[in-house]
């Protein structure tokens, strides 16, 4: 008899994105990353439905493209990756704010080794060879030197 | 240009690995046997199927060699449902079934979510006596970490001995 039986749980969930998160999918699906703008004319991206200084909501109709290189502003090191994360190698999630943007984007950083990821650095998106409009759209960043 | 993306698919995966308590295994090996096995707390009395290791009341250890103790395969249904299967995907159920709570003759306590069969949805009643139809011994899993009797006993059937009366179980009823 097995002493560690195992046993899967799956739920396939269909989420509807709503208009803001849709347009910034639509976007990586197209090869472009989307930034919206607050009524007080910070770029936010992700984009967000609400200003979240003000909780105004942002205007529907003020879009523009960022990127696609940008700053590490903030990461940590994912030194043994699970099954589900982005990469099977070590690899940085990192906070990234991408030009002419003022918020930051999570997102996987393939930089190699712990010793090349350093704050302030300079990255740049590396896109999935099929993109759907999802964020894996974008399989990773990695250093714009590299 | 390409429709704008309105959903997305996410596929929540959650895989689990139980590591099984000494108390547990001994359990299922009982049932890969044909028994079902409990302990009896040393200081009440009580007799707890499946076996925790401990009483809870009395907050005692208890374990296999000293206070194993095994119950009929026999009981009284407590309480049940009648299941209506809604056709979801996923869903492997085509007809009306019955899961009910059943008190063995000799635990303290009753085992829930076993299913009922042989026997019209509508003729399950609180105090029927049915008795554990079990898979052939070459079938048995044994233990079963999502809890249960599942790898062991295919369903419980109605006996035909008189219904229990209330005051029989009625301290079982949830």
């Amino acid at each position: 008899m097995a002493k560690v039986p195992t046993y899967k749980l799956e739920f396939p969930y269909k989420r509807s994105v709503g208009p803001v998160i849709g347009t910034f999918l639509s976007g990586l699906r197209d090869g472009v990353i989307l930034a919206n703008r607050t009524e007080g004319g910070r770029v936010l991206c992700p984009p967000l439905e609400y200003d979240p200084e003000t909780g105004e909501e942002n205007p529907d109709d003020d879009w523009s493209e960022v990127g696609p290189g940008g700053v590490v502003t903030g990461w940590t090191w994912i030194e043994d990756p699970g099954p589900k994360q982005p990469l099977d190698r070590p690899f940085a999630w990192a906070l990234i704010r991408l030009d002419g943007a003022d918020t930051s984007l999570v997102h996987a950083l393939d930089a190699g080794e712990l010793d090349r990821v350093k704050t302030g650095m300079r990255v740049r998106p590396r896109w999935a060879a099929e993109r759907v409009g999802h964020i894996t759209d974008i399989e990773c960043f990695e250093p714009e030197a590299s | 240009m390409a429709e704008p993306v309105r959903f997305m698919q996410q596929m929540v995966s959650l895989e689990y690995k139980f590591r099984a308590s000494p108390t547990l295994l001994e359990y299922g090996e009982a049932l890969a046997e044909g028994r079902i096995a409990g302990h009896r707390c040393p200081e009440c009395g009580l007799v707890y199927v499946p076996p925790a290791g401990f009483c809870t009341i009395c907050v005692v250890p208890t374990n296999t060699a000293e206070h194993g103790v095994d119950v009929a395969d026999r009981g009284i249904i407590t309480s049940f449902t009648v299941v209506d299967p809604i056709q979801y995907r996923g869903q492997k159920e085509t007809e009306v079934y019955v899961l009910a709570s059943i008190l063995l003759d000799g635990a303290s306590g009753t085992i829930g979510q076993q299913r009922i069969a042989e026997v019209p949805p509508d003729d399950v009643n609180m105090g029927m006596r049915v008795a554990a139809v079990w898979l052939p011994k070459d079938e048995r899993k044994g233990f079963d970490p999502r809890g249960g009797l599942g790898g062991a006993i295919r369903h419980w059937k109605p006996t035909g001995e008189p219904a229990a009366t209330l005051e029989d179980f009625a301290e079982h009823i949830i």
